[in-house]
Formats: structure tokens, C-alpha cells, sequence
């Protein structure tokens, strides 16, 4: 059995074809957008740096928006007693001193957006309980768009 | 394709066992006219001896045909010839070696063995000798490799990168060390290789599905590593390495000795290093919109320190050669203080500022042990080789407790982990090869067999990867056809079985969960036992085609990779990345097909080489980022699954060297990478850590010194990266960027030592830039600034050999 050289061209000519014809694919556009936190509307809630009391319900305010659809978003507060995280904004707040936690409040909730939203004004009330410690809180605000792309805002607040 | 296939098919059975005429082949090998014992002398990889006390080698019956000769030997170059036999006894001249005083060019590689190795092999192949990593030394070994087209790193730090071939890495490409694989790799994007650069002699680095020789996980390349070839009989000697680093005012120190008898030798090589905070031309970098200000631009604590220990000894026989490699690689740096991974963390500056070189927390801590035996046969006509290997991976992280999700608010005292360590992984690992090579008429066939087991337990306060037990086993014959000189055709299967077994694994703290407007306290499961066996069958066919001044090799093969454990059986949430990673039990074994061609041409003054791929995966194992969040198992972070989708991905890599004079020569290094998902719920998008499109322009001048010095260099280099756009999530676009370099190298001699030194500026112009593959890139990190690299080496030599060879 002998490879000429014809057949060896043949071969390579295969070859190099089935590369062209793979690389002349249409290509889709895809979404890379990340959708956005906005907490400038008139009554958003949190701010940085605010203050809430304990045993008041407290209602979330956020304008959330994406160039093609949302997805959903999750609140988490959680403390920060021992200053070891920060948050994701410029302004730093006043914080008290470093603290070990007795019954910190803990809040974790996903919550779902109506299907092929662009903009959605999110408002939740959230109940602080009276017998949690008072003191330096995060208040994590994570919302995604319809194909993952996720972004996150990290609010420092006070309960007191 | 169908005709290339039948072809190449057909070559794999066939196998006339024709009684061939053969030959005596004898000659003599000698240095400066002294005759050369116990030099390595083999005709194709098919029959080997070494020369006796008089330089003089024979092997008694050799069959007809075509072949290359051989002879090898530490600090000499390599000698190769090819040979026509066809004559009952056939004498070589003298064969005169030569010292090894070669440096690389620019990036290309002029060792005659390694250059044959890569012409004859159909796959796309690179060779590097241990000098071109001095040459161009970075902090790890894949950063001294990342001037190799499509080839890349995903690096965290100064001193920790992991390979990235084509756009693939982690599990998707194999390491292999001493023949053996290395393993403890596949944890996450910040962890590093445990691999001494020091102690490399040849790394070899195959881009696309090599599975078919390597085992399963080489479905998207593989990166062998070869140790420092044996020294001479009767010859005691070393090398002390040192190198130093502005940038991170990193040194390193290796030194090595060897001594052999005639049959008996003994190695050892210790290597040092330590680094400090690596430093970026930026003042204040921002963490989501925090602003973190570096104090004297280092990143706070990224310092490091290495400690590695080899050793080797073994009998080298004329019929039988056993060899054990024993190494201890220890290394502990810190992650960057300010974010761990995507949370931004605040530290206590004035602690961690009040040193660049200290390790707080968090850091990584790791211990690799290995234990390899490489015994190798020569019964008539075949070459066998037995390796077994024990490996000892050991990995702790250390970072202050953080009550992420539904994990108390205090640390419990009566746990017996420590409330610093984050994660611990230990592992395991036994492996064992053998392997038969013998050559019938112009084919050469191998024979080998695979087995590994693996035992993996987890610690720590969080949790990422469950614990497993695997094995996997392979069984694969090949055969490299030398049709006539110019062509040889390879044809490989393979066939692979294995089997993972997963622990379940609870929460050790209960989560509060709402059920039926209730709320329990949960000790949540997070992985639960899973058994799953897998097994492949894969098959690679190829040629190498070699007329004259043209060359061409194309390739086609396939490949699978076991599903991993985190990919069947996560469930938890990674905090890195403030992702709840979930596992699927179901995943079938990745597959890949690969067509692959080189086309090149060659001649004195022109060295081109062009390498498109085409690469088709039906079930890419992917980890798709979703809209959804999960308070239960998630706590409220984003829910990531692994999925399977379709992948296209094609590229082509560009090597071309010039040489305008004697002096002058210019290289340019290219790659280009596409790849994207044909179906599934990313479907048009590209996959994770495709690099963007880049160029590599070297410029050298030889600077011709009549006396005392040789391979004099200067050098310059300009990197051109492109942006890359095409992102997924949770990726984020990067910006192109340009950066230049400058090399300088000379190697002095001094009495019978040759002393090297290699001079690099990396980054000379302090550019501030972002690597789309870096694992700091998701916190837009910038990468290291100017880095002033310096490396010498200094041999010492007691020659005994020349005197024994004059006395016998």
C-alpha cells in the first residue's frame, strides 16, 4: 500500500476546506449588558449610610433596568460587626465599634421579576425585628438579567 | 475526509510481519577526540545501547529501512543522522559530539532531536529546552511559557499559574511530570501548578486532544515535562541557578549535583525563592466602585515563598535502567487582601503594610510529594517501560471566618477545624504505565496501559468540592508508519473505563428554612453520594509529510474527559464568586474531535510555520450563570449550573523566524482564537477564558564576540494584544494593549564552565493592562509592572570521565 502524492493533496485539501467552511458561520449577536441597580429615584431604599430602627417594617426601593430583560433579584442583610467586608460604594459611613454578634438579624429572600421586563421598580417591605442587635449591617442587593449577567450593590446601614 | 479516514484506519491494522534483512550497526562517538562512554545511542525510539569505555556502540541485528540515529548525553548536544540500511553490517564514521552551549533564538527551538520529534510527529507540537525557560523566565513555569503561540496562563499572583491551551484549561489539559500525571490541579482558578521550573529539562506542550497517549483529561492538550537528561558515567558535578526579580523583589535560588559511577547515579536539587508583594502602576484600584488604595502600588499581600527539594537515583543497565524521582514542592503565598476573589474584604492596612513580604491571610498554602519509579527494558527488539508513581497533594487556605448565608454569627469553639481554614484539600494518588515500542519492518507500534486511583478528603469551614474516590484505566496501541522518507503516517486507539465515587456531605450548621409558611433549622446536604462509571473509545489518525523546504502535518483525533466531582456533585455556593454552583449527576464524559494542520517551509534564512485547528465539542461541560437566585441551598446568591452544550472552536497559531544576517533575526509569534456555543442556554456566546487575539515581534542581534564570550544577545519584544469582546457571564470585556520588552544573554566561559546570564525587561514602558484569563481580571486588578529579570547559572564540573577513559 503506497500514499501517493496525489492522494496526500486530496487529504489536505479535505482538510482544509471543512476549516473555511467552519469558519464562515454567521455569527449571533449576543447581550452583554449587565443590568443596573438604581437607588436615585425619588424614595430609594437604602441609601448609603441609613439608618433604620428595629421592630419597623422597612420597605426596599430600587429602579432596576436592562437593555433586554431582567432576571430576579435577592436581598441579603446581613451584620458587620467585625468590619471585615465592605461594601461596593464610595462613601464610607460612621461605623461602630467592632462588636461580637449576639442575635444579628439575618434576612435572605430571592424574588422573582415579571417576565421581559426592561425596567422594574422593585418595592418590598422587610420587617426588623425588635430583638436583634443593633448595630453596622450590610445590605446586599443582587440582581441578574435574563442571560446571567449579574451585578451587585452593597449598602452599609445602621439598625438601631 | 471519509477517503483520509479509510486510509488512515487501514494503516493501523496493517502490519506485515515481513522476515526482513538485517543489518549490524556499529560506530564510534568521541568528544574533542576522546572517546565518549556510556553515551545513549538509538536508532528511532525502537533500539537502544550506550557506547562502552572505548565511545564505541553496536547494535547486532537491526532490520533494513530507513531510520535516525541517535547518540545523547548531559552537557552535550544532541547528535542525530539519518540512516539508510541496507547492508549485513554497516560502520558509522566517528561520530564527534560537541559541548551544549546552544541558546535559543527568539522563541524557536534548534535542538536536532526535538526538531525531529516535532517534524515527525503529526500533532501540533512544541519542544523547549530548560534554557529557554531561563531565557525567559517568569514566575512560574507557565508564565515562562507564555511566548509560545496558543500558549497561555490563567494566573493568580506572582508566583501561581495554571496552563491554558487554545483557550482550554483546568481539567481540560494534562500535566504530566517524570512520565507521570500530575495531579491536584483541578480545584479552582486560584490555585497554581506545583511545578519547580528549576527542575525542568524539556517541556513538551501538545495543543489539541492528545488523549490518545496521555489519558483522558489531555482532551485539550497536554504539557509533559521531562527531567534534566542523566549525567555522564564517572562524572560528579552541578549547577547552582539564580535569579531576581525588581518587581517583586522576588530571588530564587536552585543548586543541583550529580555524580555517577558506571552504572550508579545520584541527583538532588534544591530550590529557594521568596517574593514580596508584586507591585502594579496603579495607585487606587476599585472593587466593585470601592476604591482600595495600595500603599507604594504593591498588592497587598501577594508575597510568596517556595521550597522544593528533588532527588534521583538509579542503575542504567545496557538490558535494564531503573530510576526513582523523588520530590517534595512546597509553596505558600497570599491572595490579594483587599477582595477575595469578588468580595470586596477590608483589611487592617496598617497590618498589612507594615511589611511587602509577610503572608496574612487569606494565603494558600500547598505540599506535593511524589514518589516515581521509571524502569525501562531492552529485550531484543523492544523498548519497555514501566512507571509507577505515588503522589501526596496537600492544600490548605487560610482566611478569617466569615458567616456567609445561614453560617453562625460566632465561630464555634468546640469544632475541631480551626476557625482560620477556609478550605483543605488532600489527595491521594496512585498511578501505574507500561508501555511496549518495538518496530516491525517500517512500522513502529506501541503497546501501553494505564491505571490511577485516587483518594480526595476535604476539610474546612466551607465548602466547594465534595470528597471522591475515582480510578481510571486506559488501554492504547499505536503505530507510526514510516511510508518513505518523506512521509509517516500515525494512527492511534484507545480505549478508557473509570469510575468516580462521590461522599455525601452535610452542612455542619443548620439553615433556617421556610416550608409551608413554617420555619426549620436544616443541616442542608450538599452533595449527595454519587457512583457514576464511565467509559470511551477514542481513536487519532495523522500525518507528517516532509518533501524538502515545504513540511506539512495534519491530524485528526478525539478525545473525553471524565466529568469532574465538583461538575456531578457541587451544590453549594462559592463565595469567590457569589455563585451557587450546582452539580449534575448526569453529565455524560465531555467529548471532543480535532482536525489539525501545520503547514511550514524552511530554509537558511526563513523558518514559517502556520497552524489552523478546527475543534468540535457535542457536550462541552459548561457552567451556565442563570436569572435565578436561590435562598434554600444558594443563600440568596445566583444560581450557576452545569450544563453540556455544543462548541465550535477554531483558530490558528503563526510562527515565522527571519534572519536578515548572521547577526540579525527577527521572530513574530501570532495566535487567534475563536470559539462558540451552538445550543444550549448560552447558545452564540463564546466559553470562559477564550484569550483575545494577540502578535509577538522579536528582534535580535547577535552580538559577535571573538574571545571569552559566546551566544551573545540583545533583544527586543513588542506584544500586541486585541481586545476581546465576545464575553460571557460573568466575564467582563477587555481593553487591547501593547507592551514591550527587552532581552539581553550572554554565556561566558570561564576555564572549562560556561556561565549563562539572561537579562529581561518585561513590561519596560510600566504599562497598565488587564489579562482577559487572569483570575484577578473579574476585580479589574491591572497586571504586574516593569519587571527587571535576572538569571545566571554557574556549572561546576569534576570530570573524571576523560581521565578514565585515557586509563582504560
Amino acid at each position: 500500500m503506497k500514499m501517493t502524492r496525489k492522494n496526500l493533496s486530496y487529504c489536505v485539501l479535505v482538510f482544509a476546506t471543512g476549516m473555511l467552511f467552519a469558519c464562515n458561520k454567521d455569527k449571533v449577536e449576543t447581550d452583554t449588558t449587565y443590568p443596573t441597580i438604581d437607588l436615585g429615584i425619588a424614595g430609594a431604599s437604602p441609601v448609603q449610610c441609613a439608618v433604620v430602627e428595629r421592630g419597623k417594617p422597612f420597605v426596599f426601593k430600587a429602579k432596576f433596568s436592562d437593555n433586554k430583560a431582567l432576571g430576579s433579584y435577592s436581598l441579603d442583610i446581613h451584620h458587620n460587626f467585625d468590619h471585615h467586608t465592605h461594601s461596593t460604594e464610595v462613601k464610607a459611613c460612621e461605623e461602630d465599634a467592632v462588636k461580637v454578634p449576639v442575635t444579628p438579624m439575618l434576612y435572605i429572600k430571592d424574588y422573582a421579576i415579571p417576565a421581559g421586563r426592561r425596567e422594574f421598580v422593585a418595592t418590598t417591605e422587610i420587617d426588623i425585628p425588635a430583638h436583634v442587635d443593633a448595630g453596622d449591617y450590610h445590605f446586599m442587593i443582587r440582581l441578574t438579567d435574563q442571560e446571567g449577567w449579574q451585578t451587585m450593590r452593597g449598602i452599609s446601614i445602621k439598625i438601631k | 475526509m471519509s477517503r483520509l479516514f479509510v486510509c488512515c484506519l487501514l494503516f493501523i491494522g496493517f502490519s506485515s510481519i515481513l522476515h526482513a534483512q538485517s543489518s549490524q550497526l556499529s560506530g564510534r562517538v568521541l568528544l574533542q577526540g576522546v572517546p565518549v562512554p556510556n553515551a545513549m545511542v538509538h536508532v528511532d525510539s525502537t533500539f537502544y545501547t550506550t557506547t562502552d569505555q572505548h565511545g564505541v556502540f553496536t547494535f547486532q541485528a537491526i532490520p533494513y529501512g530507513q531510520y535516525v540515529l541517535y547518540v545523547r548525553h548531559t552537557g552535550l548536544q544532541l547528535f542525530s543522522k539519518r540512516l539508510q540500511l541496507c547492508k549485513a553490517i554497516h560502520y558509522e564514521q566517528d561520530i564527534t559530539l560537541a559541548w551544549q552551549l546552544t541558546t535559543l533564538h527568539g522563541i524557536a527551538v534548534h535542538e536536532s532531536v526535538s526538531t525531529k520529534k516535532v517534524q515527525e510527529s503529526a500533532m501540533n507540537l512544541t519542544i523547549v529546552q530548560s534554557d529557554f525557560i531561563r531565557k525567559n523566565l517568569g514566575g512560574s513555569l507557565m508564565q515562562s511559557l507564555d511566548k509560545l503561540p496558543g500558549v497561555k496562563s490563567i494566573g493568580i499572583g506572582a508566583g501561581n499559574s495554571k496552563p491554558l491551551i487554545r483557550g482550554l484549561g483546568f481539567n481540560q489539559v494534562m500535566v504530566v511530570e517524570n512520565g507521570v500525571k500530575h495531579e491536584g490541579q483541578q480545584w479552582g482558578a486560584d490555585h497554581g501548578l506545583e511545578i519547580d521550573q528549576f527542575a525542568a529539562g524539556q517541556v513538551e506542550i501538545i495543543k489539541g486532544p492528545a488523549s490518545f497517549m496521555y489519558g483522558p483529561d489531555a482532551i485539550g492538550g497536554a504539557i509533559d515535562i521531562k527531567p534534566i537528561s542523566l549525567p555522564l558515567a564517572h562524572t560528579m558535578g552541578g549547577t547552582i541557578d539564580l535569579a531576581g526579580k525588581s518587581n517583586n523583589g522576588q530571588w530564587a535560588a536552585s543548586g543541583y549535583f550529580y555524580v555517577r559511577t558506571n552504572r550508579w547515579f545520584l541527583t538532588g536539587r534544591f530550590s529557594l525563592s521568596e517574593y514580596g508583594d508584586f507591585r502594579v502602576p496603579a495607585d487606587t484600584v476599585h472593587v466593585y466602585s470601592y476604591a482600595v488604595p495600595l500603599y507604594k502600588q504593591h498588592v497587598r499581600n501577594t508575597a510568596g515563598k517556595e521550597r522544593n527539594i528533588h532527588l534521583s537515583t538509579g542503575w542504567l543497565g545496557k538490558k535494564l535502567a531503573s530510576i526513582f524521582y523523588i520530590s517534595r514542592v512546597y509553596n505558600k503565598s497570599g491572595f490579594f487582601a483587599n477582595a477575595h476573589g469578588l468580595e470586596p474584604r477590608r483589611v487592617n492596612h496598617n497590618l498589612h503594610d507594615r511589611s511587602s513580604r509577610d503572608i496574612q491571610m487569606p494565603a494558600q498554602e500547598v505540599t506535593h510529594h511524589k514518589i516515581i519509579n521509571k524502569t525501562t527494558f531492552n529485550l531484543q527488539q523492544h523498548h519497555i517501560e514501566w512507571q509507577n508513581g505515588f503522589q501526596h497533594n496537600f492544600r490548605e487556605e487560610f482566611n478569617h471566618y466569615v458567616n456567609h448565608g445561614y453560617m453562625p454569627p460566632v465561630y464555634p469553639t468546640n469544632r475541631a477545624t480551626p476557625a482560620t481554614l477556609e478550605r483543605s484539600y488532600k489527595k491521594s494518588v496512585f498511578t501505574t504505565a507500561l508501555k511496549d515500542e518495538w518496530k516491525v519492518g517500517q512500522h513502529q507500534f506501541t503497546i501501553g496501559a494505564n491505571a490511577e486511583w485516587q483518594h480526595n478528603q476535604i476539610d474546612g469551614w466551607s465548602f466547594l468540592i465534595p470528597a471522591f474516590t475515582q480510578w481510571q484505566g486506559g488501554l492504547y496501541v499505536y503505530d507510526k508508519w514510516r511510508v518513505n522518507n518523506q512521509v509517516i503516517l500515525h494512527g492511534a486507539l484507545r480505549y478508557d473505563l473509570g469510575r468516580i465515587k462521590i461522599e455525601e456531605y452535610a452542612d455542619w450548621f443548620p439553615s433556617a428554612i421556610i416550608e409551608n409558611g413554617d420555619t426549620s433549622q436544616q443541616y442542608l446536604v450538599r452533595s449527595t453520594a454519587i457512583s457514576r462509571r464511565f467509559a470511551s473509545l477514542n481513536w487519532s489518525v495523522g500525518i507528517s509529510y516532509e518533501p524538502g523546504r515545504v513540511f506539512m502535518k495534519a491530524n485528526l483525533g478525539s478525545s473525553f474527559r471524565m466529568p469532574i466531582a465538583k461538575e456531578l456533585g457541587a451544590n453549594g455556593v462559592n463565595y469567590h464568586y457569589f455563585r451557587y454552583e450546582k452539580g449534575d449527576a448526569t453529565l455524560s464524559p465531555e467529548r471532543s474531535y480535532q482536525a489539525d494542520i501545520s503547514l511550514g517551509w524552511k530554509d537558511e534564512k526563513m523558518h514559517i510555520t502556520v497552524s489552523p485547528f478546527f475543534n468540535y465539542f457535542p457536550n462541552y461541560i459548561y457552567l451556565n450563570p442563570t436569572s435565578a437566585h436561590d435562598y434554600r441551598y444558594g443563600a440568596g446568591n445566583q444560581v450557576f449550573y452545569y450544563a453540556q452544550s455544543e462548541v465550535v472552536r477554531y483558530g490558528a497559531e503563526m510562527q515565522a523566524q527571519y534572519s536578515f544576517s548572521q547577526q540579525f533575526e527577527a521572530t513574530l509569534a501570532a495566535e487567534y482564537l475563536y470559539n462558540e456555543q451552538l445550543s444550549g442556554a448560552k447558545k452564540g456566546y463564546t466559553i470562559p477564558f477564550t484569550p483575545p487575539p494577540s502578535a509577538l515581534l522579536s528582534l535580535q542581534y547577535n552580538i559577535p564576540f571573538k574571545q571569552g564570550m559566546k551566544d551573545t544577545y540583545v533583544g527586543v519584544e513588542y506584544r500586541a494584544v486585541a481586545a476581546q469582546n465576545r464575553v460571557v457571564p460573568p466575564e467582563r470585556k477587555t481593553p487591547s494593549y501593547q507592551l514591550f520588552g527587552f532581552n539581553a544573554g550572554t554565556a561566558i566561559r570561564c576555564q572549562e564552565q560556561t556561565i549563562n546570564i539572561h537579562l529581561q525587561i518585561k513590561n519596560l514602558f510600566n504599562t497598565r493592562y488587564l489579562d482577559h484569563t487572569s483570575f484577578y481580571r473579574l476585580i479589574e486588578l491591572p497586571e504586574m509592572g516593569r519587571n527587571i529579570v535576572l538569571s545566571l547559572q554557574v556549572p561546576f564540573t569534576w570530570r573524571k570521565r576523560s581521565e578514565e577513559a585515557k586509563g582504560s
